[in-house]
């Protein structure tokens, strides 16, 4: 009996010693590996929110930058007198004193007074000495050119948080430093800290926008608006070879510091968010195709002597009789009837095909928030007017950045390039993170492009559509565009509202700047080559001279012009 | 004075620096409070409160059972054992019996529960010691295996209706280890393997349970599944490494690790002081473990010596069990760990079993007379084993000698 009770305690220490060798086993030995288990599920790796970095031009002028400036808050059950206290803010603040009262007297410990004060502002309520207040630095994003690339630069809202434009594109990128932080979590993925760490700042942007170029085509745009009484207008000016966009403008438009007094439609970016009918600009698609897919040749007659042509029950008519057109003439003088004989030609399945090879129908990709894709039926749902139609750009949805992208294909020899408007993200201490590296597709072959570009030269010469266009000194390959609006109401094209647009590229053969205009709405005159065309000259030869682009007619002269 | 005879200071000092460490890793374990908790009313002292208050009962229970006379505990013991079953069948009526989690374990009792399965086994310790100690008893003798088996029987089918797979557990090793300790027949405990046949019956009917069990040979496979509480103690455990991540930084409390202030606190203790800590607490029951030998081998009737076994091997297995299903040793079963866990019916019942123990230490009822002089010389001895050395073998060596004598 007492040899049992040895035995059995004997086991049961021996039990213990069993744990304590197990316990080592999964704590010393297995450690390593444990703990790591322990660190993935526990540790979650966040982007801890830092002040926001600067945006720059291309050549690094600010175009979005902090102001250091203070909010004040405080903690209601600290304030004395609330009555007293709410009556010396709104005294300093401007703001009213009953709104104050009632945060004053609101539950809990933590009210914002007021965000972003004025340095004097708060130098002053610090004078006061009001129990219970406190002030914390807080960083308000000042766009230090106003007006200047509003559309593009988007705007943030009272906790620096990007709302539009590449402020809303670039958040994550503005507001962090690039790494990430392990924070504490527990089961339910819920992090433990805020995060936050305003001592750091975050990666800063490279824009492809040139603040000169910008500058020119506001001012241009502005003029344009005023001149045709237009009610709204877009461009948008690229580099054809890279898909840089170096400039990107709206109007109406909106000033990003006091965003209190702009309205939602100033704030559309429409060049890549508004859809249009393009007109006479998509003709780029059946001239193309015809060339590539040899239906024609430059020298193809056309008989437009009848200026109509019927498709099934619609008539399509040219603005003014034309006559026996080659093919090379139906482009320069944008016939519709003759778009629509080669449109036949080609057949739907093949135009539908160039369309979706261009772009249009599809996003392109531009790191800018809230691009449309347009619409471009596929071939099956065309109606029996469709193919009289869809040559001359009707019954298809595309964006003002759509349309350029496809004449900058002609531009650069054949080449679609993405369009973009960050170049590089560069971290706060100065070191490239990232650098753009777009894709490009080749949608057309060298030859036909040039063969293209050919043509669209002669639309801004002598019996062209566009000679007001023209640039001194160098030659701008391009086209019009002159479409009716379908007027909402009655669901028919509209006789009074058209949208006129030019685009083109220059110097022709040797391109450094393609640029789309876009009036909407202009008022007196309607077509492209009167509205848009000389809007497209103007900018155009600013732009040059600001690039320094040597004169094709006299080399060894430099254009001068002040700007 | 009580205090005056000599009971183990040892095992005082234990079961004080176990409950005293308890409450503190169980306010580590629930001061964290959740939003969803929040809502609730749960404040960070909500357990803690609760604990401490269970404590001061506790101890006012250990005060009463020290001062119980064992003589009066034999008699009560039958009575006591019928009373516990009673308060078993309970949990089974409706508004006095609570379910949680899908099992029947509960009875009300204003304004906290009350768990009767930790009553059982005390009541259980004490029948079997006072049915072992009586003449009838004979350990070659089938009627006096049959009939402590037949009770835990009856008991089992309770526990398995409810169901506590962990009680039946405990209370089917504690009931062997006692009668194999009274130096019953082996081959009558060999019998006992025909037991297993219902438990079997009851695994191939309900699979789950089968997966549930053997889940613990590789708990990695379905780490989210059956596996997940014995990945996440694993976790815990491994994290702490050697020294530990530190007194109330766990990580795994935050919601990773089910019952963290419960049956799964020792992972706790392993995460937040590291081996050294863990080691630290599994020491410590083995030296009440070794403590209660002692004061077994030191009484000198049966009726003390098999209470003093049942109630020290009573907290030790169930300790044991614990580190067990903790370290995944075993499959995982809902046990609490005594003095550490939350939950306060198995702290009181191990208070009281701890100063019914302190008072069979105190050997006054067993021996009879008190030599005056050689309490002084114990009490001295006692003094001296708080700042003396060697002083454990020499009481060892006159417990034993006493022993002999």
């Amino acid at each position: 009996m007492r040899k049992r009770a040895i035995i059995l305690n004997t086991a049961i220490a021996f039990g213990f010693l069993i744990v304590i060798i197990r316990l080592a086993d999964i704590m010393i030995l297995n450690h390593e590996r444990l703990n790591e288990r322990a660190k993935m599920q526990q540790l979650k790796g966040e982007n801890v929110q830092v002040r926001r970095g600067t945006i720059f031009d291309r050549h690094g002028r600010e175009m979005a930058v902090n102001l250091e400036l203070e909010s004040l808050y405080c903690d209601p059950a600290e304030v004395a007198s609330a009555e007293k206290s709410a009556y010396v803010l709104s005294d300093l603040t401007g703001k009213p004193s009953q709104a104050i009262l009632t945060k004053l007297n609101s539950g809990g410990h933590f009210v914002w007074l007021d965000r972003k004060l004025e340095p004097d502002v708060a130098r002053k309520i610090k004078e006061t000495k009001i129990k219970g207040l406190a002030f914390v630095p807080d960083a308000k994003r000042f766009y230090p050119k106003g007006h200047l690339a509003s559309h593009i630069l988007g705007f943030v809202d009272i906790d620096n948080k990007g709302i539009e434009g590449v402020e809303l594109k670039y958040h994550s990128t503005l507001s962090t430093s690039g790494r990430k932080v392990l924070l504490s979590r527990d089961a339910s993925g819920k992090t433990l800290s805020q995060g936050v760490d305003m001592e750091s700042r975050g990666n800063n942007l490279v824009l492809t926008i040139d603040e000169g170029l910008q500058y020119m085509v506001e001012t241009e745009l502005d003029r344009a608006m005023e001149k045709w009484r237009a009610a709204a207008a877009a461009a948008i000016m690229m580099d054809p070879l890279t898909g840089d966009i170096l400039a990107l403008a709206n109007r109406p438009s909106f000033n990003p510091n006091s965003l209190s007094g702009s309205k939602n439609f100033e704030r559309r970016n429409r060049a890549i968010t508004d859809c249009y009918e393009p007109g006479s600009t998509f003709k780029i698609i059946i001239g193309t195709a015809a060339l590539e897919e040899k239906v024609v040749s430059l020298d193809t007659p056309f008989d437009c002597s009848r200026g109509v042509v019927e498709v099934g029950r619609r008539r399509i008519h040219d603005a003014h009789k034309h006559g026996l057109l080659t093919f090379k003439e139906v482009i320069q003088k944008s016939s519709n009837v003759g778009s629509v004989m080669v449109g036949m030609k080609l057949g739907k399945e093949r135009i539908y095909k160039y369309a979706k090879a261009f772009g249009f129908g599809e996003k392109t990709g531009i790191d800018l928030p809230g691009e449309v894709s347009g619409l471009i039926r596929p071939p099956e749902r065309w109606s029996g007017v469709s193919i009289g139609s869809v040559p001359i750009g009707q019954e298809v949805a595309v964006t003002p950045l759509q349309v350029l992208r496809a004449y900058s294909a002609i531009a650069n020899g054949g080449l679609l390039v993405t369009p973009h408007v960050v170049s590089r993200i560069i971290s706060p201490d100065g070191k490239t993170v990232w650098t753009f590296t777009g894709e490009t597709k080749r949608v057309l072959s060298q030859k036909t492009a040039e063969t293209f570009r050919d043509i669209l030269k002669t639309v801004t010469e002598e019996g062209g559509t566009a000679k007001s266009a023209a640039v001194s000194g160098n030659n701008v390959a391009g086209k019009t565009g002159t479409a009716q609006m379908v007027d909402p109401r009655t669901k028919r094209y509209s006789t009074e509202k058209y949208i006129s647009s030019f685009v083109g590229f220059v110097p022709a053969d040797n391109p450094r700047i393609a640029m789309i205009v876009v009036i909407y709405e202009p008022k007196g005159q309607i077509y492209g080559g009167v509205v848009a065309a000389p809007v497209f000259k103007k900018i155009a030869e600013n732009a040059l001279s600001y690039l320094e682009v040597p004169r094709e007619d006299n080399a060894g002269d430099m254009l001068v012009v002040s700007r | 004075m009580v205090n005056s005879r000599c009971h183990d200071r040892w095992l005082l000092l234990i079961t004080a620096v176990l409950v005293i460490f308890g409450s503190i890793m169980i306010y580590s374990s629930t001061s964290v409070v959740t939003p969803v908790l929040a809502k609730k009313n749960v404040t960070p002292f909500f357990y803690f409160k609760r604990h401490i208050f269970t404590m001061i009962m506790g101890s006012t229970f250990m005060y009463v059972a020290y001062r119980t006379n064992p003589e009066a505990l034999k008699k009560a013991a039958i009575p006591l054992l019928v009373f516990a079953f009673i308060l078993l069948i309970l949990v089974f009526i409706p508004k006095i019996g609570i379910s949680a989690g899908g099992a029947r374990r509960w009875i009300r009792l204003w304004p906290s529960t009350f768990q009767p399965s930790e009553l059982v086994k005390l009541a259980m310790v004490i029948s079997l010691a006072k049915y072992m100690s009586m003449p009838s008893y004979k350990t070659d003798s089938i009627t006096s295996f049959l009939i402590p088996v037949g009770i835990m029987g009856l008991f089992q089918v309770v526990f398995l209706k409810q169901p506590d797979f962990g009680a039946a557990m405990s209370l089917c090793i504690l009931t062997v280890a006692m009668l194999i300790l009274s130096g019953i027949r082996l081959r009558y405990i060999m019998m006992l393997g025909l037991l297993l046949v219902p438990v079997s019956i009851k695994l191939a009917t309900e699979p789950y349970r089968l997966k549930r069990i053997l889940a613990f040979l590789d708990p990695w496979k379905d780490s989210q599944g059956s596996g997940f509480q014995l990945v996440q103690s694993f976790i815990a455990l491994g994290s702490g490494g050697i020294k530990g991540i530190g007194l109330g930084e766990s990580k795994q409390k935050l919601a990773f690790l089910p019952e963290s202030h419960t049956d799964f606190i020792f992972s706790l203790v392993g995460e937040e002081l590291g081996f050294i800590g863990a080691c630290f607490i599994v020491c410590l029951f083995l030296l009440m473990f070794l403590r209660g030998v002692s004061i077994a081998n030191r009484t000198k009737d049966p009726f003390g010596y098999y209470l003093a076994s049942g109630l020290s091997m009573m907290i030790a297995l169930q300790a044991l069990i614990n580190f067990c299903v903790i370290t995944g040793l075993v499959p995982t079963k809902g046990l609490p760990l005594p003095f550490v866990s939350y939950g306060g019916s198995s702290l009181l019942m191990n208070m009281v079993a701890v100063g019914l123990l302190l008072r069979l230490s105190r050997g006054d009822e067993v021996r009879r007379v008190i030599d005056k002089t050689e309490g002084l010389i114990e009490r001295k001895k006692a003094l001296m084993s708080v700042y003396g050395r060697g002083h454990a073998l020499s009481r060892y060596g006159r417990a034993n000698g006493q022993g002999n004598s």
